[in-house]
């Protein structure tokens, strides 16, 4: 019931909103109240299926092996939940900024359906409907603000991640071609005999889809244009949600439905991790714009999230899942605290530049320990050298963001500061991330039976 | 058969890969079109089977598998909606920036370049 509710709230809801003027405050405020909702009914899943076990439901009543299965397993809720909390973050940024554009509220509402769609799905081709669901609402999000750099970023968006959608739409065709079965339980089970070439085949156009929305070093190259390029909340909500498609698919898809392919392509990811993390770091040493440098340490961070994942095993998974919630709290509040001045706002930004750096007590530095946890567990000491390497790197070029900002006599900064509602929503939020670090035992308990439930339906 | 809707699959790729690659941002599109069939076409060949319609069946019976048939027309429209998008987005471009070619929208971003080389200079003054 939870479940079926979880999706079609946020999609009703912005089938409704997308009709009416976004710009006027009572419809900012009413999508805001439908995202907290939907906040509230993914948090009472979470709850449940971190007590009883995951959830499934076939639709229609329809025999299970017929009907599309939507499935709630800790690993999905925890990113339902974590997109949705973005998601609120950005909206009620900019409803208390003043919405631009009339369909803003109802575009992120349906972002949200879209998301916690593809988390809680169990079906491939259901999963692809509910990511072009996502995709769609934002690209359309991505042109937000309307100004030129705006359009380009958009078009660049919009073109690159419809090709790598339809990549993953060959790949779904691969899949059904070699199982017969679109299910990923059975996909999952019956992979195992399948021609091992095909098989690495179709994972390989799998990686690249999810690689693309990732923004992952070879397929970086839209990333840095359109991050910079949207407003600060669009942006926020890019990196904050839309990204963990990414993840999630890598997770999902890597080391729940091909953990042959994964293994045997183990050096690869973390060479190709290592180079993000590397290329992502220096350019952001290298660049001025705070919107770029963000946009750049967003490359970086996934490097990490592709080396935990290259690693592999409980350890590096747990990692790789804690690492993404956490960077995708960092950049949500890092992109929302560039559109904001005025007091309270440098705090905000220091403890979400802190937790890049991996600095305690911030939950970087949580993250950042089970990276190295991961990096022991491969008993590798190049890695733990390179992840050394990474967080030094980060903490330079964070600073030197923090620095060109805030301690800056800049007659243009000087300028009026932003309303207090938005610099204490900017402030909570800081505050949020710092209990997650001071108090992380749930985020770990969290990402921990998110892997365990992962690894128990490989071999179950 | 199988053979035959591959070929067809990669004649189409290729196409739209190497308009992908063209300066006219109308050509660009038409490349992800190109290519969003190929991925319809792909669909279409992953399970070739003969038979009848999946309704009303009698036993015995030869069926033709009714799920890539059912995938295939959820992805074609979804591929007119996203194209139908990307399209109105040109449009806008086209609107806005009058013209429709990629190297004169890359103008702005020679423009920001050298901006953020002027602020660099400006803190490099300010440090020495």
């Amino acid at each position: 019931m939870t479940l079926s509710a979880a999706l079609v709230l946020p999609w009703a809801s912005g089938v409704l909103l997308v009709a009416l003027d976004g710009r006027r405050r009572a419809v900012g405020l009413l999508a805001v109240a439908m995202l907290a909702a939907t906040l509230v009914v993914v948090a009472v899943l979470t709850a449940g299926v971190l007590s009883g076990g995951s959830r499934e439901i076939v639709t229609g009543r329809w025999p299970a092996g017929v009907g599309i299965v939507l499935r709630a397993d800790a690993l999905g809720v925890a990113f339902a939940l974590l997109s949705v909390l973005v998601l609120l973050a950005a909206t009620a940024h900019e409803v208390i900024a003043g919405v631009r554009e009339r369909t803003f509220p109802g575009l992120v509402l349906l972002l949200a359906g879209g998301l916690t769609g593809l988390f809680l799905t169990g079906d491939m081709f259901n999963f692809y409907v509910f990511f072009e669901l996502a995709m769609t609402a934002s690209y359309a999000l991505s042109t937000y603000g309307g100004g030129r750099r705006q359009l380009r970023a958009a078009l660049i968006f919009t073109a690159v991640n419809l090709l790598g959608s339809f990549i993953f739409l060959l790949s779904v065709a691969g899949t059904y071609r070699t199982t017969g079965t679109l299910a990923m339980d059975d996909v999952a089970h019956r992979m195992v005999g399948v021609d091992p070439n095909a098989a690495l085949l179709v994972a390989t156009g799998f990686f690249i889809a999810f690689s693309v929305k990732l923004g992952l070093f070879p397929f970086h190259f839209w990333l840095p244009t359109v991050y910079a390029g949207s407003a600060p909340a669009v942006a926020a909500i890019l990196s904050g949600a839309v990204a963990n498609i990414g993840a999630y698919g890598l997770l999902r898809f890597g080391a729940g439905i091909f953990p042959a392919e994964l293994r045997l392509a183990a050096v690869t990811l973390i060479v190709l991790g290592a180079a993000s993390l590397l290329y992502g770091a220096v350019l952001a040493v290298a660049r001025g714009d705070v919107g770029e440098t963000l946009a750049y340490s967003a490359i970086g961070q996934v490097g990490y999230v592709l080396v935990a994942v290259g690693v592999g095993g409980p350890v590096g998974l747990a990692a790789a899942v804690l690492y993404s919630v956490v960077n995708s709290l960092n950049k949500t509040l890092l992109f929302l605290a560039t559109g904001v001045r005025g007091a309270l706002v440098a705090g905000a930004f220091a403890i979400g530049a802190l937790s890049v750096a991996g600095v305690p007590p911030a939950p970087g530095f949580v993250g950042k320990l089970e990276m190295f946890r991961a990096g022991i567990a491969a008993d590798s000491p190049a890695l733990v050298v390179l992840l050394v390497v990474g967080s030094a790197l980060s903490v330079v070029y964070m600073f030197q963001v923090y620095q060109h900002r805030f301690w800056r006599a800049d007659p243009a900064a000087a300028a009026a500061p932003s309303p207090l509602p938005l610099r204490a929503l900017t402030a909570t939020l800081a505050l949020l991330i710092l209990v997650a670090g001071l108090w992380p035992e749930p985020l770990l308990a969290l990402s921990n039976s998110a892997v365990d439930g992962l690894l128990a339906g490989r071999t179950g | 058969m199988i053979l035959a809707v591959a070929l067809a699959a990669a004649v189409l790729f290729g196409c739209g890969a190497y308009l992908l690659l063209k300066r006219d941002l109308v050509r660009v599109v038409a490349g992800i079109m190109l290519i969003s069939q190929a991925a319809t076409v792909t669909i279409m060949g992953s399970s070739l089977t003969r038979g009848s319609a999946a309704i009303g069946v009698r036993p015995g019976q030869a069926v033709s598998d009714p799920l890539p048939q059912a995938l295939a027309l959820t992805a074609l429209v979804i591929g007119l909606a996203t194209v139908a998008l990307l399209l109105a987005l040109v449009h806008r471009v086209v609107v806005v920036f009058r013209t429709s070619e990629r190297d004169e929208l890359a103008a702005g971003d020679a423009q920001h370049e050298a901006d953020l080389e002027a602020e660099r200079r400006a803190d490099q003054e300010e440090a020495g």
